[in-house]
C-alpha cells in the first residue's frame, strides 16, 4: 500500500487524480482503518490530516462553516455549535464514545455516507451544504442531493470535501435529533430522526417544518410528503397520528441484524411522533393537546 | 512502504519505523514492547486500547501509527512511579474493579484522562468518560465506585 500525506489541498487533489479509484482518503481513521484491518488495503492511502484550513468552526454572518477535519468532539464542545445549532449538537452528543468523538471527523462522518450517519439528517433538516473541489473544479451542493447510496456521494472518486456550511436556521424554530439504539453509546442507530419545527407568529399552526430520516432507506432522507402534510396546520393529536404514519411509509428500510424493516417502521413512527411533540412544546411553550 | 515516527511516550522520545497501514495499537505493542494496551475488537469499539493522545483519550486500534509522529501520548505503562501506582490504579485494585483485568488497562487510561480534566466528576461525566469502554466482568458498579475513589483521593477528599 502506497502512503501520501500531503500538505496542501491541491497536492491531495491531485493525488486523488492521479489514483483515482485505488485511492482511500483517510482523517480520523475510526471507519478507514476497521477497513483495512477486516476488509482490504487501498492500493494507496492518502492521509489529509496535515493539511491546514480544512478544520474549525468559523460563523459568517448568519451561517455557521465547519471544517471536515473537525473532530465530533470539537463540535459537540462547540458553545457556538450547541446555540446556533442545537440538533447538530444533539447528534455529535450521541455520537459512538468519548474515544471516538475525540478522532471521528465531520467530513469522514459525511463522506461514508452511511445512510446511519449521526450527524447526516441534522446536516439534512438545516439544509446544509458541501463544498467540495476536484483538481480542476470546486462545487456545492445541498446535502438533499449529495447522497446518492450507502458509501456514494458527489465526490465520487476524485472529489474531496472543503467546507460544511450551514444556515442559521429561524430564530422560533427548535430542533430535536432521536436515536434509536439498544446501547446509548457506541450503537449504531436502528433509525434516527431529526425535526426542525418553525411555528407561525401566533404559535398556533405549523409554519415549517423538516424531517430526516436516518438508517431507513439507502441514503439519509427527508420526510417531504409528511412535512407538506404538516405545513400550515395546528399540531393536533389525530394530525400527529397521521404525520407518523406517513413518515413511516416515506421510509423504504431493510431488514438486517440490527432489526427488522417491519420494526424500523414502528420507531420511525414512534420516533416522528415523539420529535415532533418535543419540537412543538419547545418552539411554542405548548402540549399537543390530547 | 515503511517510514520512520518520532513520538513521545510516557515522557520519554522514541523513534521506530512502521508502515503505513500499521495501527498506533501495533506499533505500541508490537514495535515499542509496550503490551499494556490491549488488543480486543480491533475495531474502536470496546476501549481496551485506549491512550492518551495530546491529552485527550483515543481508541489506538483505529489509529494511524502515522499520526502519532509528533504526538504525546500516554499509556498504562507512564502512569505508576515506581512502586508507587497512579491513584486510579490503586482505586481500582482497593475496590475489587478488576476481575480478568483485560480490560482495566483503558479503563484507567480513560478515567485518567477524566480525572485530568475534573477531580469532582458529575454521574453524566463518569459515564460520558467510561461508555466508550467495555467490561464483561464487574458489572460495571465497582468500577464507578473505584472512580469516585480516585477523584476523591487526587482532591484529597480520601
Amino acid at each position: 500500500m502506497e502512503y501520501f500525506a500531503p500538505k496542501s489541498l491541491n497536492e491531495a487533489l491531485s493525488l486523488l487524480d492521479r489514483f483515482g479509484n485505488q485511492a482511500k482518503v483517510i482523517a480520523g481513521g475510526t471507519d478507514v482503518m476497521v477497513d483495512i484491518k477486516y476488509k482490504e488495503e487501498p492500493g494507496c492511502l492518502i492521509n489529509i490530516k496535515g493539511i491546514s484550513g480544512l478544520a474549525g468552526i468559523k460563523e459568517n454572518g448568519g451561517s455557521l462553516s465547519i471544517g471536515p477535519l473537525t473532530t465530533i468532539r470539537e463540535i459537540e464542545t462547540s458553545a457556538l455549535v450547541r446555540d446556533k445549532l442545537p440538533v447538530l449538537w444533539e447528534a455529535a452528543h450521541q455520537f459512538a464514545s468519548l474515544q471516538i468523538r475525540n478522532t471521528a471527523t465531520i467530513g469522514g462522518n459525511i463522506c461514508r455516507a452511511s445512510p446511519s450517519g449521526e450527524t447526516l439528517t441534522p446536516l439534512l433538516v438545516l439544509e446544509a451544504q458541501a463544498k467540495f473541489a476536484f483538481s480542476d473544479k470546486e462545487s456545492r451542493e445541498a446535502f438533499s442531493s449529495f447522497f446518492s447510496g450507502p458509501g456514494k456521494t458527489s465526490l465520487g472518486a476524485k472529489g474531496l470535501l472543503t467546507a460544511i456550511d450551514i444556515p442559521y436556521p429561524a430564530a422560533e424554530s427548535r430542533g430535536v435529533y432521536l436515536k434509536h439504539a439498544v446501547r446509548g453509546a457506541m450503537d449504531i442507530a436502528m433509525v434516527g430522526v431529526a425535526v426542525l419545527l418553525t411555528p407561525d407568529g401566533a404559535k398556533n399552526n405549523v409554519q415549517d417544518v423538516r424531517i430526516g430520516l436516518g438508517a431507513v432507506a439507502p441514503t439519509p432522507i427527508r420526510a417531504a410528503k409528511t412535512e407538506a402534510l404538516l405545513r400550515g396546520k395546528p399540531l393536533t393529536p389525530a394530525l400527529l397520528k397521521q404525520a407518523a404514519a406517513m413518515a413511516a411509509s416515506e421510509a423504504s428500510p431493510i431488514d438486517d441484524q440490527r432489526s427488522s424493516a417491519e420494526y424500523r417502521r414502528w420507531i420511525v413512527a414512534a420516533l416522528t411522533r415523539r420529535g415532533l411533540g418535543q419540537a412543538w412544546k419547545s418552539a411554542t411553550g405548548k402540549e399537543v393537546a390530547q | 512502504m515503511s517510514f520512520m515516527i518520532k513520538t513521545t511516550i510516557n515522557g520519554k522520545e522514541v523513534s521506530a519505523s512502521a508502515d503505513a497501514s500499521t495501527s498506533l495499537l501495533e506499533f505500541l505493542r508490537d514495535t515499542l514492547e509496550l503490551k499494556g494496551t490491549k488488543l480486543c475488537c480491533n475495531t474502536g469499539e470496546c476501549g481496551a486500547c485506549t491512550v492518551i493522545f495530546n491529552g485527550r483519550p483515543i481508541n489506538s486500534c483505529v489509529t494511524l501509527a502515522a499520526d502519532a509522529d509528533g504526538a504525546e501520548i500516554t499509556t498504562i505503562e507512564g502512569l505508576a512511579e515506581g512502586d508507587s501506582l497512579h491513584a486510579v490504579q490503586q482505586a481500582f485494585i482497593d475496590t475489587g474493579a478488576v476481575q480478568c483485568g483485560y480490560c482495566t488497562p483503558g479503563y484507567i487510561i480513560s478515567v485518567k484522562a477524566l480525572l485530568d480534566r475534573t477531580t469532582k466528576p458529575t454521574p453524566e461525566d463518569i459515564e460520558e468518560a467510561v461508555s466508550g469502554n467495555i467490561c464483561r466482568c464487574t458489572g460495571y458498579a465497582k468500577i464507578v465506585d473505584a472512580i469516585h475513589l480516585a477523584a476523591d483521593r487526587i482532591a484529597g477528599r480520601a
